[in-house]
């Protein structure tokens, strides 16, 4: 017994003193590493010069030489940085009516000229949200000491909306010309005088002879395994392949396939992801499909100071593919108006508007639409795009009458119907809701439809999927669960009925 | 005729906007041209006063200006920062369908009130190549460039000289370069434009590189005694329009002995001579000197003999040969060297170099001990060299 109550003593001793010590440790050790948090020693050396993409629009120097001394390349990098940093923030200061930033890049009497304005609309309650999007800048004069520079800059294209008591009373495009002296001041090069010369309203640029498409039977395309995510680390171009024979076969000549913003690296496009957009557009033309490239997929921010951004995005990809065999259409935006309420129905249309003149000014062989999730919308830019493209899941007994109307409106642009289909799922959440033979029977009258008034269309989709991200369509059950089973063919690659009305 | 309100209706271009009859505006403001400065209202005619909001842009922002409504007419006033800056300056009536715009132009005033000048490098090399540039930007009281082809004279000042040039500005300056006189001094720049006078500026003309030169050399006496030093010098450097080169030249003399060792001094020029100091060799001795202003020239070579003081000396041994007393060593007068003249003693046993001892002479000798604990008893050679002459002294006996 006295053993036992030994051992017992014993234990507890020795347990408490091992759990007594790693307290102790323990709060020590918490005492050290909070002491040690926060800044990195070594950013007090400011030994790395960081340059957020925050102002990118198009730049293209005139070299045409320049008056008094030899202008090299470093300089003239770092009068582009500093001219453009000018404009930004400028643009900066009218949105919020705040002076911070001007002193860097204006030198002090020609910054007086912007605290005016800035005093006159803070007083009347006006801002002005504003983004340049083009420069064609051309040094006129490079001092001998290298302390001055004259330089004009044409064709400058402003886009402006102005608000007075939080109300939008104007939305402007402007086309100007500028001549400015900067002097280089505590190593910024600074705006001494600006003085616009020239100024002109932009032209909309109106597509008088569309481009035609011909007879479209397409189908929206993603891989089986990878909705929503084409070009991730599973994209595997033979799958593409198999995809697009069965495609092919089954009597269809087109695609339609997106290119999500962010994934493709936003102002800054990934060499990578441009690389499996090839392979796509290749594996297509092989196989004798058309596509159409619905760009800026989910992207919804459409703010004005983002438009360089935007714009430099499409650029580089409607760069890269403006002479591709494959391509038949750029699609600018999949379903936009749905934006209109969050972000404003003028802010949406302007960005579509110059995404739709920046795409036209590139690529002049493409056609180019604008994917509306309705009708109503469809008619929206209606000249400026080369077709009009919309999509259509409400009831198919009113989809005849609702596409003649959308003619009657529209008499000189062919009309797409670019997504539109039905989920076979009729388990739980929607019991009853549809089946397979249901879907059949939806395809079949559809196409008559199509067929009888000879409508391009681009069906809602090929597969069934096995996950939809929540970005899509939002994670109620209800909803994303019939959104899987969309597809001609089953998750197992089992063709469903409706798959023989596929085309016809 | 030079009041703000008559430069109001100084110009009378012609506008003339297509105003359809539904409409309800109509413009009565003709000019389209207007002086920075003057007060510039937009006026319209309207059939009902109702307020509106003009939307307004120049070269440095926009904003919107409300209407003020007087005589039946409708009124907006630009406001003064608006109407001061020099520019094309867009209008456009808000909620007018069809939309109800048109432009000004603001045309900087006449005459500069300041000349803002920017002059560059502020040093220029003699000679009539390099050049200074002079920057001249005309502006009027309200900060705006002036026009087009301003007339600006550059003047400038060297010496005798003086001199006026006319230029015109163009993308808002003039500039002129003003190329160096072959003489070095102060020239003095300042500029005009319509009346206006600058303030005086100035440019330092600096000689230019040096030309080949001339070099010398001063000494006491021509004895290596390892003791006087050898001054060497320059001639005036000049550049090649005979100004004397910069102080602080930097010359470097190369000496090159009778072996064909290298010795390297140097010195800066101060008035355009730069002097270069060396001590005697040790023994006789002949050198070739060259003075060079690395890179850009160089002088005559020089040569120079140094004769041979000390052509014999007495070696006495004492304490069981281990002390070696070496002198009097004697100079050109007869008259002991003066201290710090390298003796070396070299000990050999059985052909073996065992160490090289260096000593300074003083007061006209030098000792060398030889340390028992270092050097057993025996037989050594040693050798005692000093001013270039060895002795040697085979089987000398240590005990």
């Amino acid at each position: 017994m006295v053993k036992t109550n030994k051992i017992i003593l014993r234990t507890t001793l020795v347990l408490s003193y091992l759990l007594i010590t790693s307290i102790i440790l323990f709060l020590i050790s918490s005492l050290f590493s909070y002491f040690n948090t926060g800044a990195d020693r070594s950013e007090i050396l400011h030994t790395k010069v960081e340059r957020s993409d925050l102002y990118l629009p198009k730049i293209s120097w005139k070299n045409d030489g320049n008056e008094g001394r030899f202008i090299n390349n470093q300089t003239l990098q770092d009068v582009e940085n500093d001219y453009l940093d000018a404009w930004y923030v400028k643009h900066i200061a009218n949105k919020v009516n705040i002076t911070s930033g001007l002193d860097d890049y204006y030198t002090k009497n020609a910054r007086e000229n912007l605290f005016n304005f800035i005093r006159q609309n803070k007083n009347e309650n006006i801002h002005i949200e504003a983004t340049t999007l083009e420069h064609n800048p051309n040094i006129e004069f490079f001092s001998e000491d290298g302390q001055l520079i004259a330089l004009k800059d044409d064709h400058v294209v402003e886009y402006k909306k102005v608000f007075k008591d939080d109300i939008l009373m104007l939305e402007t495009t402007e086309v100007s010309s500028y001549k400015a002296i900067l002097l280089l001041e505590d190593n910024f090069w600074r705006i001494r005088h600006l003085v616009k010369e020239k100024t002109s309203e932009l032209k909309k640029v109106v597509t008088s002879s569309p481009i035609k498409i011909g007879i479209m039977k397409g189908i929206n395309y993603y891989p089986q395994a990878t909705p929503w995510n084409m070009y991730g680390e599973s994209f595997n171009i033979n799958v593409i392949d198999a995809d697009f024979k069965i495609i092919e076969g089954a009597g269809l000549n087109t695609i339609r396939i997106f290119v999500p913003y962010e994934d493709f690296g936003k102002a800054s496009v990934k060499a990578g992801k441009i690389d499996k957009l090839k392979q796509i557009l290749d594996t297509a033309e092989k196989n004798n499909i058309k596509v159409v490239v619905t760009l800026f997929d989910f992207y919804g921010n459409y703010d004005v100071m983002d438009w360089t951004l935007n714009q430099k995005h499409a650029r580089t990809i409607v760069s890269a593919f403006k002479d591709h065999e494959a391509i038949i259409a750029w699609d600018i935006k999949n379903e936009p108006n749905l934006d209109f309420d969050s972000r404003g129905k003028t802010t949406v249309i302007a960005w579509l508007e110059h995404l739709l003149i920046l795409v036209k000014s590139i690529d002049k062989k493409h056609a180019v639409t604008i994917g509306w999730s309705n009708t109503k919308s469809a008619i929206i830019l209606k000249d400026q795009v080369d077709f009009v493209s919309f999509h259509y899941y409400e009831d198919i007994d009113d989809f005849e009458i609702e596409y003649q109307l959308l003619q009657q409106k529209i008499p000189n642009r062919t009309i797409v119907l670019g997504e539109f289909g039905i989920s076979s799922y009729g388990g739980f959440w929607k019991p009853f809701n549809s089946s397979k033979t249901k879907q059949a029977a939806y395809y079949k009258k559809i196409q008559k439809v199509l067929t009888k008034n000879a409508i391009p269309f681009m069906s809602w989709t090929l597969y069934d999927f096995d996950k939809i991200p929540e970005d899509v369509i939002g994670r109620l059950p209800w909803r994303f669960i019939p959104q899987k089973k969309f597809g001609f063919i089953t998750k197992k690659g089992v063709k469903k009925p409706s798959f023989e009305f596929i085309a016809k | 005729m030079k009041s703000k309100n008559s430069l109001f209706f100084l110009f009378s271009w012609l506008v003339i906007h297509s105003i359809t009859a539904q409409h309800s505006l109509t413009l009565l403001t003709q000019e389209k041209q207007f002086v920075a400065g003057s007060v510039i209202l937009l006026e319209f005619k309207a059939d009902h006063t109702k307020d509106y909001q003009l939307y307004c842009t120049n070269s440095y922002g926009s904003t919107l200006i409300t209407s003020e409504i007087k005589n039946n007419k409708i009124i907006f006033k630009i406001p003064g920062h608006i109407s001061n800056k020099k520019g094309i300056l867009t209008w456009k009536v808000i909620n007018t369908d069809p939309p109800f715009s048109g432009k000004v132009q603001i045309i900087s005033k006449e005459r500069p009130t300041s000349l803002e000048t920017y002059l560059g490098p502020p040093s220029i090399e003699a000679g009539n190549t390099d050049f200074t540039m002079l920057v001249v930007i005309p502006t009027d009281d309200l900060d705006n460039p002036l026009k087009q082809n301003t007339e600006v004279v550059i003047k400038h000042q060297f010496l005798a000289m003086e001199k006026k040039e006319i230029v015109f500005t163009n993308n808002l300056i003039a500039h002129q370069n003003i190329f160096s006189p072959l003489k070095i001094g102060r020239m003095i720049l300042s500029s005009a434009s319509l009346g206006l006078n600058s303030k005086e500026y100035d440019v330092n003309i600096l000689p230019a590189i040096g030309i080949n030169f001339n070099i010398f050399s001063k000494r006491n006496h021509e004895y290596a005694d390892g003791n006087q030093i050898t001054t060497f010098y320059t001639s005036i450097i000049k550049d090649k329009n005979s100004n004397v080169v910069s102080d602080g030249t930097f010359v470097d003399f190369f000496i090159t002995n009778k072996k064909g060792n290298i010795l390297k001094t140097s010195g800066t020029t101060i008035n355009g001579i730069a002097y270069a100091k060396m001590i005697h060799p040790e023994w006789e001795e002949n050198w070739i000197i060259k003075g060079y202003i690395i890179g850009i020239s160089e002088s005559n070579s020089l040569e120079i003999n140094y004769k041979q003081v000390i052509e014999k000396f007495d070696i006495i041994f004492s304490s069981n040969n281990r002390t070696l007393t070496i002198g009097p060593l004697i100079s050109f007068m007869n008259q002991m060297i003066p201290d710090g003249l390298q003796v070396k003693l070299s000990i050999y046993k059985e052909g073996e170099l065992l160490n090289d001892v260096i000593e300074n002479s003083k007061d006209g000798f030098v000792v060398f001990n030889l340390n028992s604990n270092i050097y057993e008893n025996g037989n050594y050679v040693l050798k005692v060299t000093t001013a270039g002459i060895t002795k040697t002294f085979r089987t000398i006996k240590l005990w």
